[in-house]
């Protein structure tokens, strides 16, 4: 398998754990266990064969920023920054969603977070943390929910 | 919700393993997993090392060491009543598992860096690790006598005196045998005696090589001594009884051990193991 077929199995993977999210209230423990559980960890499974089997002969480092740049040169090292991306977006935006749930945010308020999260994950975290934030916010009278 | 109940009591071999020793059921399978991305390595890996594919010793020392572990945890079952607890018995069992990850990061580090493991004395680093290795190899192998020792002790075991002796002889076997094998092999700086070029022609599976001598065929029957005599013991108090089923027992050790002796010989001879298979 060539690295641009790996690349678009594991977005088309990714991408189906992402609508799994988005349509999470038909049900609601499936939905974490595909899209929080066994979605990231297939993709965390092809990352660390892609490091085990690459990352070693490639050229560059963690060092500067120009070493990293050279790490992704190596087409099968780069699609391993890719998988990570797709993993590690996609099991945070789960987590997201759990924390949501259990506070109580609807799931509507949850959509733009899941779409910032799935396009630019740590734009998302953000969003998702300034959104959890207001919503405990309570004037000191109002009983807390 | 039926989701799995993890609270009602349950009893497979699998559970007894884990009640009777937790540390080496639990390392067995954490090395199990651990197989299973290296695996997924070994397809999309073109690199070769002595002509095989790169990740097959570190899967190979993976699915050996995890069925040594997951022997032990069964095997547990028949050690003296509060041996596992003791101090001394509880460090070196946790020494020992120590030294299985050491070797298993060792052997798989190298694969990913695209070098040796054993023999690799080319570069110091690599050349005073095999050396540390070697020492983690004898102290995990150790772990076998102990379990033999600790099981020879048990009056207690419930067992046919045939099935009795097969498991703790096979267990107490283990090491010299593996020592002798596996410390020639080691002194040797290879697994092949015989012609140069003689690589890359191996048996189905185990990759014993076909045309020239291999330690690697005695290392591989003295380390199943902890299988294959218990197994004896078993076939022998299942057709025969009283003492007819010990003597019979302890022949088979002895033949094991011979079976053993003529494998190592034949390889330092430079001779294949069974040239007409593969």
């Amino acid at each position: 398998m060539t690295p641009e077929t790996l690349f678009q199995g594991a977005n088309t993977l990714a991408l189906g754990g992402w609508i799994v999210l988005a349509l999470a209230p038909l049900a609601p423990v499936w939905a974490d266990r595909i899209a929080g559980r066994a979605i990231p960890l297939t993709l965390s499974l092809g990352y660390a064969a892609l490091i085990l089997a690459f990352w070693a002969p490639a050229e560059g480092g963690f060092g500067t920023l120009a070493d990293v740049q050279r790490l992704f040169l190596t087409p099968e090292v780069a699609l391993a920054g890719w998988v990570h991306y797709l993993a590690f977006d996609l099991f945070l935006g789960a987590w997201a969603l759990r924390r949501a749930c259990r506070q109580g945010i609807p799931h509507l308020m949850m959509l733009p977070v899941l779409g910032l999260t799935f396009l630019f994950g740590p734009a998302g975290f953000l969003a998702f943390a300034a959104l959890s934030f207001t919503w405990r916010l309570r004037a000191p009278t109002e009983s807390p929910a | 919700m039926t989701a799995l109940d993890l609270t009602a009591p349950r009893s497979g071999p699998f559970d007894r393993m884990l009640a009777d020793a937790p540390l080496l059921t639990r390392t067995g399978v954490l090395i199990l997993l651990a197989l299973v991305p290296m695996l997924l390595a070994m397809q999309i890996d073109p690199r070769l090392y002595q002509n095989t594919a790169i990740w097959l010793k570190p899967a190979k020392f993976h699915l050996a060491l995890a069925v040594y572990v997951l022997t032990l945890a069964f095997y547990a079952r028949w050690l003296p009543a509060g041996f596992a607890g003791r101090r001394a018995v509880r460090w070196f069992s946790a020494y020992a598992v120590f030294c299985i990850l050491a070797e298993l990061v060792w052997i798989g580090g190298a694969a990913a860096m695209g070098t040796g493991s054993h023999f690799n004395v080319a570069d110091p680093v690599m050349s005073a690790l095999y050396s540390v290795m070697g020492l983690f190899a004898v102290s995990l192998t150790a772990l076998s006598l102990v379990y033999g020792w600790g099981i020879l002790r048990n009056r207690d075991s419930g067992l046919p005196p045939a099935v009795h002796l097969g498991l703790w002889l096979g267990l107490v076997l283990t090491l010299p045998l593996t020592l002798v094998t596996a410390g020639t092999m080691s002194a040797a700086g290879g697994h092949l005696v015989g012609p140069a070029g003689a690589e890359g022609h191996g048996l189905w599976l185990m990759g014993w090589n076909r045309l020239a001598g291999d330690l690697r065929v005695a290392h591989f029957f003295a380390t199943h001594a902890m299988h294959a005599i218990p197994l004896a013991g078993l076939a022998a108090a299942a057709v025969l009884s009283g003492r007819a089923a010990t003597r019979a027992t302890l022949a088979a050790a002895l033949a094991y051990v011979a079976l053993v002796g003529f494998t190592f010989w034949q390889a330092l001879q430079g001779q294949p193991f069974l040239p007409g298979l593969g």
